[in-house]
């Protein structure tokens, strides 16, 4: 009996790894098929010959270098301004008291139930009317802060004892130099777990990218990826090709960040 | 040295009033446990003298300066936690020396490290220098945290139950050593604890609270002998007090089974007249005396040895009594006993819990 369930157990493991797994390995073979091969019907799953030009070909579809420098700048610089917002905001929200602190927090609750594409057309608006589109700022000032991320951070920081902060009151310290001294290298999991996540999602965004900039120079990688849809129908196998180069980066990201990222969400309970 | 003037704190959150009207006076060097129940207002008193609450009225002085207005920083205390507080990122070394490289008391690296390692000297926590919290003993980290507190010199050394997440035996051993080490630097400390034998063994004085009010004030075993009223008296002692309702009647005390002559009580023990009326009698389970011509006799329910002394238990006007007696006596279960009270002893107290004699 243990043995038939340690059997099923492993089975679903398995079965849920390839349903996760299928799409990577799938575009990482499509980036290497013929048109013919990534579009016949039924569909090919192994290359004949595998179409290693498809990679060099799709890197002159569009400037992905330029592509590529813009997307770690507007990751990284979104990323640490929502790490610079997020532990001050989850600190003034765990350890401070002021008024209308409750409240507060239920405005912020209410505002993580708005869907992120009712926000789009105010942010347009205001970034419009601020005169900053088609600029950097346009693609970095709205992801500067999260409240997902405020709340996040908020439960971690909860589990850190009042006492320190008292103790560390009484010692002299500051607010700031509590944060810096004490709390955020004992958050220092929940740290890394956010910051590689927003990495992670300032790098796929494509949406916002799209409406806010106009110029080729301003775009990001995953605009890039459109730029293979032609009126003649899509060239799947090069946009594969320039799909698995933009994953390079993030997946390395991750080998080298991973015994942090799972430490972090193992004990947080969110996934990315 | 240390002065509270009409201390009240009513939390606004949720209008608590947790001390009433606290007036206390400590000396320099004093050691002073502050006792009773959970929820009687000692840890509030505590926090308000680190500064981390603001009073809803009244003034606290050190040295006749008020520092209600100070931030805790600035008040010249150190401050032991329940949990120790210890960071653990940081090792022993680092932990005792951060009070000395953050704010305005911030000094050289150099000096900080100096300054750490001769309190460390002091509490024999040198060789832990480079450890970890996370992988130390708890009166390891108890010391650590004491040393913390230490390091800046503080005037006045606050501990808000330090002992209480030790195992038993340790606890005996580190109370000790807290003494020693207060006495020896010679710094005013308050002790806040519910375990009244902790307060007992270590204070030179003990503030017993109940309610948000002082109950008591006083040394050790005064508390014991001379309980200002109902409440101390049955904080104090293990097993605890017995108690009686008596009522008043020309002469005696009367209570449903047995009565107590006035004219046998010592005269100046009287704190006021006894009129008509309803009266609490306290007994402590050591002046119940085997007499030859007793007062009342009675069948013995049960009886606890506890070393030297055995606790007999008994029934008598409608309350369940604990009487202590030498194991000598070789009292059985059941045997009939005659009992007398001794008189000089006792305490009465009035239906509101103050004592008149």
């Amino acid at each position: 009996m243990e043995k038939l369930n340690s059997f099923i157990a492993k089975g679903f493991v398995v079965f849920m790894s390839i349903i996760t797994l299928f799409p990577f390995v799938y575009m990482i073979l499509a980036s290497l098929m013929t048109f013919q091969e990534a579009t016949s019907i039924p569909p090919t799953i192994f290359p004949e010959v595998p179409q290693f030009e498809n990679y060099s070909v799709a890197m002159e579809q569009a400037p992905f270098a330029k592509y590529f420098v813009n997307t770690v700048f507007v990751s990284t610089v979104s990323t640490i301004g929502t790490l610079i917002t997020s532990i001050l905001a989850a600190f003034a929200f765990v350890k401070l008291e002021f008024k209308g602190k409750d409240m507060l927090v239920l405005g912020m609750a209410a505002l993580l139930m708005v869907p992120y594409e009712v926000t789009v057309f105010t942010n347009y608006q205001t970034i419009a009317q601020m005169n900053l589109l088609d600029t950097y700022s346009a693609l970095i000032i709205p992801s500067l802060a999260s409240i997902f991320y405020i709340f996040y951070l908020k439960n971690y920081l909860t589990s850190v004892p009042i006492s320190y902060y008292k103790a560390a009151k009484v010692d002299g310290c500051g607010d700031l130099e509590f944060i810096v001294r004490i709390l955020i290298p004992l958050i220092k999991p929940a740290l890394f777990t956010m910051a590689i996540l927003s990495f992670i999602s300032g790098w796929n965004s494509f949406l916002w990218p799209i409406l806010v900039t106009n110029s080729t120079d301003m775009r990001l990688l995953s605009n890039g990826l459109s730029s293979f849809a032609t009126e003649s129908g899509t060239h799947v196998h090069l946009q594969m090709a320039a799909s698995t180069i933009s994953i390079v980066p993030i997946l390395i990201i991750y080998l080298v960040f991973r015994k942090q990222i799972i430490r972090g969400v193992v004990k947080s309970g969110v996934k990315g | 040295m240390i002065k509270i003037e009409n201390l009240r704190k009513v939390y606004s959150d949720n209008g608590y009033e947790a001390l009433k009207s606290i007036n206390l006076e400590m000396n320099e060097g004093e050691l002073v446990c502050l006792l009773g129940p959970s929820g009687c207002g000692k840890t509030t008193i505590l926090n308000l003298l680190a500064g981390l609450l603001d009073p809803t009225s009244g003034d606290i002085k050190f040295d006749n300066d008020s520092v209600i207005n100070k931030h805790p920083k600035d008040r010249n205390i150190g401050l032991v936690f329940q949990n120790y507080a210890l960071y653990p990122h940081m090792t022993v070394l680092q932990n005792v020396m951060f009070p000395l490289t953050v704010g305005k008391n911030k000094v050289s690296k150099q000096e900080a490290e100096t300054r750490a390692k001769k309190y460390m000297e002091i509490t024999n926590i040198l060789e832990l220098a480079d450890k970890k919290p996370g992988n130390m003993s708890g009166g390891q980290q108890q010391r650590v945290a004491i040393t913390r507190a230490l390091v800046q010199n503080p005037k006045v050394l606050l501990l808000d139950e330090p002992l209480s997440n030790l195992d038993a035996r340790l606890r005996l051993r580190i109370r000790e050593e807290i003494r020693r080490l207060v006495k020896e630097i010679g710094i005013t400390t308050i002790f806040v604890t519910h375990d009244q034998e902790e307060a007992l063994s270590i204070s030179d004085r003990i503030v017993i609270m109940d309610s948000g009010i002082v109950q008591q004030f006083d040394i050790p075993q005064n508390l014991y002998l001379e309980p200002a009223n109902l409440f101390v008296a049955k904080f104090m002692g293990n097993p605890i007090i017995n108690l009686f309702t008596a009522e008043k009647n020309g002469n005696n005390l009367t209570t449903k089974d047995f009565s107590i002559n006035l004219n046998l009580l010592t005269k100046d023990r009287f704190k006021g007249e006894l009129n008509k009326g309803k009266y609490i009698v306290g007994i402590r389970p050591e002046y119940f005396v085997l007499s030859q011509s007793p007062l009342f006799n009675v069948a013995i329910e049960s009886v606890e040895l506890i070393g030297k002394d055995a606790i007999l238990n008994f029934n008598i006007s409608g309350e369940h009594v604990k009487s202590i007696t030498d194991i000598n006596e070789k009292i059985q279960e059941n045997q009939t006993v005659g009992f007398d009270i001794d008189y000089s002893k006792i305490y009465i107290f009035n239906e509101d819990g103050t004592r008149v004699y």
